[in-house]
C-alpha cells in the first residue's frame, strides 16, 4: 500500500492540527482540506490501516511515530518548495504555497532530493547564495528583456568586496615575506600604474625591505624591485602563499 | 642579426624620423646618445616641462632624425609623460618606432612594446642592457623571438654603444619591410571586442593602423578618446559598441576592463617569453646590489650614511668650485681694467661703463656659477646613473611627502643652500610635473650662497655677538619652514588633485661611464649657459643701467670741496661720494625713494629700498649697494664702518626685519630668468616673484609692527 499524493495532504494537515491544537478532529480537517466530512473518513480509515493514525477518541485523531515521521517529510518538502518559488524564482507568497502544493507530490523522490541539496547549498554556502544567486536576481537580460546588463555584475561585485576586509594587504607583509596577490582595490590613475607594472592578481609579491618610518615599502615583483608608498601597498591586496 | 639591405632602395635624400620610446631607466637615453653622438638638441614639449631630445644621424647614407620620447611604463593616458608618448607615436609622423627594453626585466618591459604593436607602428626592439642579462645568465632566442614577433629584435648595450650598427641596419630593413600586421594576440575575448568595435568605427581622419589602438581606448572607457571620437568623427556608434563590449566583458569575466585589458597584455608577454627564454637568469643575479643595499638603505644607518654623501657632494661642490670662480672673477676683473685701458683714467665715457660695468660684469656674473653648476652635476650624474639617486628618494619620501613633496624633491632644494640656479635645474630629476613645479616655486626659500655675505654684515651688525649664530640658524630655520609650509599650500590650491602615484623603480646598482656622466654633466651646464645666460645677461645690462643713469649734472661734493664747505677731502672721499651721489640720482635711487613709503611700515627708508633693488640683480649685491648708499665706497660683508652706519641708523628691529625680507622677497634675477625657462611658461615666474615678495612683505611686516607694539 503506498502514500498517495491525497493521502500525503492529510497527514501534512493533521500534522499542523496537531502542533497547533494538540489534535485534529475531523472536521477541523475536513475544513483545512476544503472537503466534506463524510470524504475524510475513508481517508483516515487506509491511514489508520497502515499505521499512520490513531484514533485517540471518536472524533479525534493523532499521529502515530512512523505517521508524524511521514508527515514531516511531507511538510519539509513543501516548505522547501514554496521557499523556493519565493525566494529564489522571487513570486507571491500566496501564489508559491499553492505551486508548492501543485509540485511536491509529483517530483519523484530521487528529483526532489536532489532538488533539496541544492537548496540547501544555497543557504549553507554564502559564496553561492551571495554570488550568483544575486547575480541572477538583478540580471537586466534576463529579469527585464533588456540587451546589456549594465554592470549589474559590477555592482554586486563591489558590494561584496567589502567583505574580504580582513584580508592581508601587502602593507601587512614583513621584510623578507611573501604575498599571492588577490585583488587591487586601488581606483583610477594608482590603479592603472599598478597593473602597468605588473601588479596583477594571482602574481606572487615579496617585501624586500622598508623605509626608516616604515614608508614607503620596497617591493619585488617577478625580479622587478620597486618602492611603494604605504597607502598604494594597502590597496594590493594578497593571501598567504 | 643579418638583414637583406640589397636589391630594395631608401631615398637617400630623404629624413627618416624615428622615435625611441621605452620604460625610465631602461637606458633609453645612454642609447640614444651611442646613436646621435653630439648631434643633439635637448628642449621641452610645447607646454610642459616634459624634455625633448633631437638627435640625428648617418647610416649608409641615410640621415635618421631621432626623437628621445618620455619614459613611459605604459601608453595609458594618466600622466603627461604618457599622454606625450602615446600622441607622438600616434601622430604618424615616425617612420619607426624603436622600443627600448631593459632585459632584466623583460617581463614587465616587453608590455610597452605591446602596447605599441597595437598602435600599428613599425617597430624595431631592442634588448637593452643585454650584458647585464648576460651575466645574470639570462638567454633570448633572439631568431624565435623576431619570428614570433614579425619585425627585428636586436640586443645592445646603450651605454658602451654596442649593437647601434645592427641596430640602424634593423632600422633600414623595418623601413623597407612592407606594412605587415604586427602579430599581437590578446585573446579571442579582447580580438574579438576589438575588431567588433573597429566594425562600427568610422575612419574619421584617423589613420586605419592605428584603429586597434583607439579602439582599445575606447574599451577601456578612456575620456580622451571618446570625446574625439564623438567630436571629430561625428559618431557615437563605435562608443556605444565599446560599452556594450565592455559589459560582455565586465559579466563574462567578472573583472574589471582595465584590469582585463592589461592582463590580457601582460598574457601574451608571458607566452612570448616562453617560447623565447631558453635559460632564465639566476635568482641571485642582484645579490651583490642586494648585499649593498643591506647597509645603504638601512633602516637606521640609512639616512646618516645618505646625509655623508650629500655633505661630501656639496663640499666638493663648494670647494672645488671656489678657485675656479675666484679665476673667473679675477679674469673678468683683468677684461675689464684692460677694456677700461683705452679709454683716460676717470672717464666717464657710457661706452666704457656699459662694456666694462654693463657687459663683461653681466657676463661674469653669468660665468661665475658655472664652476658650481658643473660640479654639482657631476655629483647628481653619479647619484642618478648608479641607481643611489632612487634609493636616496626612498629614504626621504616619508618626510617629504608629508608636505606634498617628491621622496626626490629633497636633492633640488638641499642644492638651494648652495645656490638656487643649479638647485632649479636640478628639479629635472622630477618625473611628475606637479612635483617640479612645487619644488622649483618654494626653492627660492633655501637660504643660497649669496644671501650669507648679507647675514655676516648684517647680524653682526645688529645683535650682540652670543646671538650670532641662533640668529643665523633661525634664518635658515625661518627659510627652511616657510619652505615646507608653501609647498604643502601650493598641494592645497594650485597643485590641488590626488597624488601622482608612487611607484619608484629601484634598479640595481651600476657602474657609470664616464662618458654618459661627463654628457649628462655638460648637457645640463651647456643648458644652464646658453637659456639662462641669455636672460641673466639681459637682466644684468638693465640693471646696470638703471644705477648707473641718469647721472647728475653736477656733483655736489665738487661744489662743496671748490667752495671750501668740505675741508680737505681725500680723493677717495670723493670718489665715495660722488658714487653716492650718482646713484641717488640715478633710476634704482629714484625707485628706492619711490618705494619708501611702501617699505616704510616694515621700517625701510630709501637707502635700504635702493639696496633691496640691487639685490635682484643678485643678493650679494645688497652689500655693495649700502656701501655705496653709506659713501662708503667698495665694502664688503666684514665692513665695521658699514655696521657701525647701519646701527647708528636702524634699530634691531629693522634689522630683523630686513632679514626676513631679503630671505623670503624678491627672489634674485637669475633664479626668475631660470624659473621662467625650467617651467616654459613665465606665468610661473611672475608667480613666484609676485608671491614671494607679498609673502616677504607681510612677514616683515607682522614682525616689525608687533615688535615696536612691544617695544
Amino acid at each position: 500500500m503506498t502514500l498517495t499524493g491525497a493521502l500525503e495532504d492529510y497527514l501534512e494537515t493533521i500534522l499542523v492540527l496537531v502542533r497547533e491544537h494538540g489534535f485534529a478532529r475531523v472536521r477541523d480537517i475536513a475544513k483545512a482540506r476544503k472537503v466534506k466530512s463524510s470524504s475524510v473518513s475513508p481517508a483516515l480509515r487506509r491511514l489508520n490501516e497502515m499505521g499512520m493514525v490513531n484514533y485517540v477518541q471518536r472524533e479525534y485523531v493523532g499521529l502515530t511515530d512512523s505517521g508524524e515521521r511521514a508527515a514531516r517529510r511531507v511538510l519539509a518538502r513543501h516548505d522547501i518548495l514554496t521557499r523556493f518559488f519565493s525566494e529564489v524564482l522571487q513570486m507571491p507568497k500566496e501564489a508559491s504555497a499553492q505551486e508548492a502544493c501543485a509540485m511536491e507530490h509529483s517530483l519523484s523522490p530521487e528529483a526532489m532530493d536532489r532538488f533539496v541539496r541544492f537548496f540547501e547549498f544555497l543557504h549553507i554556502c554564502q559564496e553561492g547564495k551571495r554570488d550568483w544567486l544575486a547575480r541572477f536576481q538583478c540580471c537586466p537580460i534576463v529579469q527585464d528583456d533588456l540587451t546589456s546588463c549594465e554592470h549589474a555584475c559590477n555592482l554586486i561585485n563591489e558590494k561584496n568586496h567589502p567583505m574580504k576586509e580582513n584580508s592581508m594587504s601587502v602593507s601587512d607583509l614583513l621584510p623578507g615575506q611573501t604575498g599571492k596577490i588577490s585583488q587591487i582595490i586601488a581606483k583610477g590613475a594608482v590603479r592603472q600604474r599598478l597593473l602597468d607594472m605588473g601588479i596583477l592578481p594571482d602574481v606572487i609579491i615579496r617585501v624586500e625591505r622598508l623605509a626608516p618610518a616604515g614608508d614607503p615599502v620596497w617591493i619585488n615583483i617577478k625580479g622587478a624591485q620597486m618602492a611603494l608608498r604605504r597607502k598604494e601597498a594597502k590597496a594590493i591586496l594578497v593571501s598567504e602563499t | 642579426m643579418k638583414f637583406d639591405l640589397q636589391n630594395r632602395h631608401l631615398e637617400a635624400k630623404n629624413t627618416y624620423k624615428i622615435a625611441l620610446a621605452g620604460n625610465p631607466n631602461s637606458g633609453k637615453t645612454s642609447l640614444f646618445n651611442a646613436l646621435t653622438g653630439a648631434r643633439q638638441h635637448v628642449g621641452n614639449y610645447p607646454g610642459v616641462t616634459v624634455e625633448k631630445r633631437t638627435g640625428f644621424c648617418i647610416s649608409n647614407q641615410l640621415r635618421f632624425e631621432i626623437i628621445d620620447l618620455p619614459g613611459t611604463y605604459s601608453l595609458t593616458s594618466y600622466s603627461p609623460e604618457e599622454r606625450i608618448a602615446q600622441d607622438e607615436i600616434l601622430s604618424g609622423r615616425y617612420d619607426v618606432v624603436m622600443v627600448v627594453v631593459d632585459s632584466t626585466t623583460l617581463h614587465r618591459s616587453l608590455v610597452l612594446m605591446a602596447q605599441i604593436m597595437l598602435t600599428g607602428a613599425k617597430l624595431v626592439v631592442c634588448l637593452n642592457m643585454s650584458d647585464e642579462a648576460r651575466r645574470a645568465g639570462q638567454r633570448i632566442d633572439l631568431d624565435q623571438m623576431q619570428t614570433l614577433l614579425g619585425f627585428p629584435v636586436i640586443e645592445t648595450i646603450g651605454h658602451r654603444g654596442v649593437g647601434v650598427q645592427p641596430l640602424l641596419d634593423a632600422i633600414q630593413a623595418a623601413l623597407i619591410s612592407g606594412t605587415e600586421k604586427p602579430r599581437l594576440v590578446l585573446g579571442e575575448q579582447l580580438d574579438g571586442a576589438l575588431a567588433a568595435i573597429q566594425s562600427k568605427l568610422d575612419l574619421g581622419g584617423f589613420h586605419p593602423k592605428t584603429l586597434g589602438w583607439i579602439c582599445s581606448r575606447l574599451l577601456v572607457k578612456d575620456k580622451i578618446y571618446e570625446d574625439k571620437i564623438q567630436r571629430e568623427a561625428g559618431n557615437a556608434m563605435a562608443v556605444d559598441e565599446a560599452r556594450r563590449q565592455r559589459q560582455i566583458i565586465e559579466s563574462q569575466t567578472g573583472v574589471d576592463i582595465s584590469l582585463f585589458v592589461t592582463e590580457r597584455f601582460f598574457g601574451f608577454v608571458d607566452g612570448l617569453l616562453k617560447e623565447v627564454v631558453r635559460q632564465p637568469s639566476r635568482l641571485d643575479a642582484r645579490a651583490l646590489s642586494d648585499h649593498i643595499d643591506k647597509v645603504l638603505v638601512h633602516r637606521f644607518f640609512g639616512l646618516p650614511i645618505f646625509a655623508g654623501v650629500m655633505l661630501v657632494i656639496f663640499w666638493l661642490t663648494f670647494t672645488l668650485g671656489e678657485t675656479p670662480m675666484d679665476w673667473i672673477e679675477t679674469g673678468f676683473g683683468h677684461l675689464g681694467d684692460w677694456l677700461s685701458g683705452f679709454w683716460e683714467e676717470g672717464s666717464d665715457s657710457p661706452l666704457r661703463s656699459l662694456l666694462v660695468e654693463g657687459i663683461i660684469a653681466g657676463v661674469g656674473g653669468v660665468l661665475v656659477f658655472l664652476p658650481n653648476i658643473v660640479l654639482l652635476f657631476f655629483g647628481l650624474a653619479l647619484l642618478e646613473n648608479t641607481g643611489y639617486m632612487a634609493r636616496a628618494a626612498f629614504l626621504m619620501d616619508r618626510i617629504m611627502h608629508r608636505f606634498g613633496l617628491h621622496g626626490k624633491s629633497f636633492l633640488p632644494m638641499l642644492t638651494g643652500f648652495g645656490c638656487s640656479i643649479p638647485g632649479i635645474m636640478a628639479t629635472r630629476i622630477l618625473e611628475n610635473e606637479r612635483d617640479r613645479l612645487t619644488t622649483m616655486l618654494v626653492l627660492p626659500l633655501m637660504s643660497c650662497g649669496a644671501r650669507l655675505p648679507i647675514w655676516m654684515l648684517l647680524i653682526p651688525a645688529f645683535f650682540p655677538p652670543n646671538f650670532h649664530a641662533v640668529m643665523l640658524w633661525l634664518i635658515y630655520a625661518v627659510g627652511i619652514i616657510l619652505a615646507f609650509i608653501l609647498a604643502l599650500l601650493l598641494r592645497r590650491s594650485i597643485f590641488k588633485g590626488e597624488d601622482a602615484p608612487f611607484v619608484m623603480e629601484l634598479p640595481p646598482y651600476r657602474l657609470p661611464t664616464t662618458k654618459a656622466l661627463v654628457q649628462k654633466m655638460l648637457e645640463r651646464s651647456w643648458l644652464y649657459l646658453r637659456k639662462a645666460g641669455t636672460v641673466i645677461l639681459g637682466i644684468s645690462i638693465l640693471m646696470w643701467l638703471i644705477t648707473a643713469y641718469p647721472k647728475p649734472d653736477k656733483y655736489q661734493i665738487d661744489a662743496d670741496t671748490a667752495s671750501g664747505k668740505s675741508i680737505e677731502p681725500t680723493s677717495q672721499d670723493i670718489e665715495s661720494q660722488r658714487a653716492f651721489e650718482n646713484l641717488r640720482h640715478s633710476i634704482a635711487g629714484r625707485l628706492g625713494r619711490l618705494i619708501e613709503p611702501i617699505v616704510q611700515p616694515l621700517g625701510f627708508d630709501w637707502k635700504v629700498a635702493t639696496g633691496m633693488i640691487g639685490a635682484f640683480a643678485a643678493k650679494e649685491v645688497f652689500v655693495a649697494q649700502m656701501g655705496i648708499v653709506y659713501s662708503m665706497g667698495e665694502v664688503d660683508e666684514g665692513s665695521e664702518s658699514l655696521r657701525d652706519a647701519l646701527r647708528r641708523d636702524y634699530p634691531p628691529l629693522v634689522g630683523l626685519s630686513l632679514m626676513l625680507f631679503l630671505l623670503i622677497g624678491t627672489p634674485c634675477m637669475a633664479t626668475f630668468a631660470i624659473v621662467r625657462r625650467e617651467s616654459g611658461k613665465l606665468k610661473w615666474a611672475l608667480l613666484q616673484f609676485g608671491g614671494l615678495t607679498l609673502i616677504g612683505y607681510l612677514v616683515s611686516l607682522v614682525v616689525y609692527q608687533i615688535g615696536r607694539w612691544l617695544v
